[in-house]
């Protein structure tokens, strides 16, 4: 069964509706609180330059930090991170200062931009979680960069270990690393799935999935997404639309933006960001012997990379092979404002999409914007070109 | 992309503006000496930056808190882009050109002013080419972010330094190898040499020229204070344009004379002194004379700027140059306040600057365009009310003179004097 994009197979598809859950009741969620109520401990982070095996592999639910899942009224925010830090940061302090997130026993994050790094150093001022440890993240990807993360994460291990009074085993990484690429795994073969000229699942969907994956246990989330792939390969429902879009910039988690692009018939069927493809793109690769945690601070480190790395030619070649690999006929940049790195490549990247004749809408937003209003209408018109340049 | 001949650059009149200011000086015998050599010191840098490729020199445009040792021992002529931006903003009145031309490449208005300017006086043709770009993510994204498009707009290479974000030994370590590898870079697109030599005998003057930055700062804590609120920018200039030159040198010696003669005469910048103020962050550059004319109206001087003139103690050893070049980065007082994981030491240093230095009021200037330093904005004044020092917080951009005018600033001013004298 064809149907349009603006429709949401949600309802006939069981497994969605169990991510959508988590989403609306994050983050006083089920599953953080029976983690809780069985004595465990539960830490934040920020930018997936936080390595999470090592987190997961001392016993300790990882749960990413994020802001609030619609656009808001930021007071708190703004008073403390004032209104020239990204909305992203200013979301989350709020939520944090609010006591939303007083279940957390600790905060890790890297120092991947000026909006993060103060985010946490006002975390760690007005608000009291028990551990606090922050990664120095280089820009490069050189081998002496590869060093010197390595040790960085080294030391937020020793860090762990003695917070927690217990070594944290070669083993245990192991098996982190084993949990956390199956879900990269499975998060590939549902993005293989939008290659298709009518895929089974449209953008705002699969963003609900993935909304869900840095939320909750990765053990029940691959369980869950296991179960979504083999309905979605059973299902006959098949999403089209008027152009195949691709969305790329800055942190951004609410399905409610893609839905508002799909409720005018733009299918989106890749993406380049944190909370989506540069957050499951790369596998950690174990070679036999190897120590775990040299593996996984070298997959954080080269992982499909931020606008915060440099040179940016590795972002933007990445971006550009997505866009021939999904057959996308126009990019939609969001960037939030106040997101620096982004903002600085967008000339950059426009200018390397015009050379292979895609063609890019650049939206400024504020962190979980609905893309309502201004946005609908530039959306609109984005589609007409499109469509236009079909014909 | 492409830009125009860069022949027509505005380098000519920042040099004719700093000579017309020096003619100035000397026709008044009040002027102290230190302000002539301010202004030759400006001249002879950007004389050289002019003549650099018609005297076959070698020209590296950088970034702010660039370490410029190494360029200078190298012989290769510096740029520092952002202070060229601003230079260009205070003599030529030429920011809504160089902003608007960064607004057509693309750049956003949330990217801080001196870097779209920057951007956009290389789209002009306002700066002359680089032969080499180098940029470094001290002290922001921004910074990080800006040498891409400069390299692809003037087509010259580029070398990124990696600046750490915490310090350890890995760390200065992962510094020192960084700027190795620069140095090869430089060595190989200039084909001149690293003269360790020179570059050890500019760290001994450079660690006399941190020692006399100290100094003056000390001279600062007399009652009246004897620097005049206009100084706070030329004390930023000489560390950003030449650090470890005899022109800098000759420069701040002067200064510190002036200064501590000032100090035995019981003379202040301002008569009456009634407002011993600390300034946060940086005053719009367009500003310096209006800030100058009201601190002399009311009696108001800015007599400590922790973010930027407050240098951290320690020694430069000439013998371990490099080392000595990544070292000099961690003590400049940007580096500890605005880079790096906000520590409880740069937090009780903001506190004994309150102290040390008698304050009774500190004026933040939230300039719009820096993001990292505005987050401090709550925390700086919560900390600061805890001591009994009232903070008066200002909304400004430092370079572009469309966001503020100088009505407003003075009005709000105005209320800020008022308030302290009612305490």
């Amino acid at each position: 069964m064809v149907i349009d994009v603006t429709q949401t197979t949600a309802g006939q598809l069981k497994t969605l509706g169990r991510f959508r859950q988590i989403n609306d009741t994050f983050p006083r969620t089920e599953q953080i609180r029976e983690h809780k109520n069985q004595g465990k401990k539960v830490f934040g982070w920020l930018c997936t330059y936080v390595p999470e095996e090592i987190i997961h592999a001392a016993g300790i639910l990882p749960v990413r930090v994020t802001g609030y899942s619609q656009e808001m009224e930021l007071e708190d925010g703004n008073a403390y991170l004032y209104i020239n830090n990204c909305s992203f940061s200013r979301s989350c302090l709020q939520m944090g200062l609010r006591g939303e997130y007083e279940f957390l026993d600790g905060m890790v994050a890297g120092s991947t931009c000026d909006g993060a790094r103060r985010l946490f150093d006002l975390w760690q001022h007005y608000i009291k979680t028990p551990f606090y440890h922050i990664l120095t993240v280089p820009r490069k990807y050189t081998e002496k960069a590869h060093g010197l993360y390595y040790q960085q994460v080294v030391q937020f291990k020793e860090h762990l270990e003695e917070f927690l009074s217990q070594k944290i085993a070669d083993e245990q990484l192991r098996h982190s690393i084993e949990v956390y690429n199956q879900a990269r795994v499975l998060l590939k073969q549902l993005y293989e799935l939008r290659k298709a000229d009518t895929p089974p699942i449209s953008g705002a969907e699969t963003m609900e999935v993935l909304n869900t994956s840095f939320h909750m246990p990765k053990e029940t989330f691959n369980q869950w997404l296991k179960e979504l792939l083999d309905e979605l390969g059973k299902s006959s429902n098949r999403h089209q639309g008027r152009a195949r879009l691709m969305v790329v910039g800055s942190v951004m988690n609410n399905p409610e933006f893609i839905k508002s692009i799909e409720a005018q018939r733009g299918l989106v069927v890749t993406d380049e960001l944190c909370t989506s493809t540069r957050y499951w793109s790369d596998p950690v690769v174990l070679a036999e012997g190897q120590s775990p945690v040299k593996a996984i601070s070298r997959r954080y480190l080269s992982n499909f990379p931020c606008a915060r790395m440099v040179p940016s030619d590795e972002r933007f070649r990445r971006i550009l092979n997505l866009v021939k690999e999904f057959k996308v006929d126009g990019v939609v940049s969001q960037i939030i404002r106040y997101c620096v790195p982004y903002a600085h490549d967008l000339p950059l990247l426009r200018d390397r999409l015009k050379d292979i004749g895609v063609p890019m809408l650049a939206l400024d937003v504020e962190y979980g914007t609905s893309g309502s209003g201004q946005i609908q209408t530039r959306v609109q018109a984005f589609l007409e070109m499109l469509e236009a340049r079909k014909r | 992309m492409k830009v125009p001949d860069t022949k027509g650059n505005k380098i000519n009149a920042i040099i004719r503006a700093c000579r017309i200011i020096t003619r100035m000086n000397q026709a008044n015998p009040d002027t102290p000496k230190s302000e002539a050599l301010y202004y030759q010191m400006l001249s002879s840098y950007y004389t050289r930056l002019r003549n650099a490729h018609d005297e076959g020199g070698f020209i590296a445009a950088h970034t702010v808190f660039f370490p410029s040792e190494i360029l200078y021992a190298m012989d290769i002529v510096p740029m520092h882009t952002e202070m060229t931006t601003w230079m260009m903003a205070l003599f030529l009145g030429e920011q809504a050109e160089i902003l608007s031309a960064g607004a057509e490449l693309g750049l956003v208005p949330e990217i801080c002013s001196p870097h779209r300017g920057l951007a956009g006086a290389f789209a002009l043709g306002a700066l002359p080419r680089p032969d080499a770009m180098l940029w470094s993510n001290l002290i922001c994204d921004n910074t990080a972010k800006s040498g891409e498009l400069i390299m692809e707009l003037t087509k010259c290479p580029g070398f990124f330094l990696d600046h750490p974000f915490q310090r350890s030994e890995a760390e200065d370590k992962y510094l020192v190898s960084e700027l190795e590898d620069m140095i090869d870079f430089l060595e190989e697109k200039s084909g001149q040499k690293m003269d360790w030599d020179k570059l050890s005998e500019i760290v001994q003057k450079m660690d006399h020229q941190m020692e006399l930055l100290r100094e003056i700062g000390e001279l600062r804590k007399a009652v009246p204070s004897p620097f005049p609120n206009r100084g706070f920018l030329q004390l930023l200039t000489v560390d950003y344009l030449c650090p470890g030159q005899p022109e800098a040198i000759a420069y701040l010696e002067t200064l510190r004379d002036e200064l501590a003669e000032k100090v035995r005469e019981g003379k202040g910048a301002v008569s009456p002194e009634r407002f011993r103020l600390m300034t946060l962050f940086v005053p719009p550059m367009y500003l310096m004379g209006f800030l100058e004319k009201i601190g002399q109206e009311y009696g108001a001087v800015s007599v400590v700027e922790p973010l930027f003139t407050r240098w951290a103690e320690g020694k430069l050893d000439p013998s371990r140059p490099l080392e000595s070049v990544a070292r000099k980065t961690a003590m400049i007082p940007e580096r500890r306040s605005m880079y790096g994981p906000l520590s409880q030491e740069v937090l009780q240093d903001l506190i004994d600057c309150a102290e040390q230095y008698k304050v009774d009021g500190a004026v933040y200037w939230a300039f719009m365009g820096c993001r990292h330093t505005c987050a401090t904005v709550k925390l700086f004044k919560d900390l600061l009310n805890e001591v009994d020092v009232p903070v008066m917080t200002i909304d400004c951009d430092i370079v572009d003179p469309t966001i503020n005018s100088e009505a407003e600033i003075r009005e709000k001013m105005e209320q800020f004097f008022e308030m302290l004298e009612d305490r």
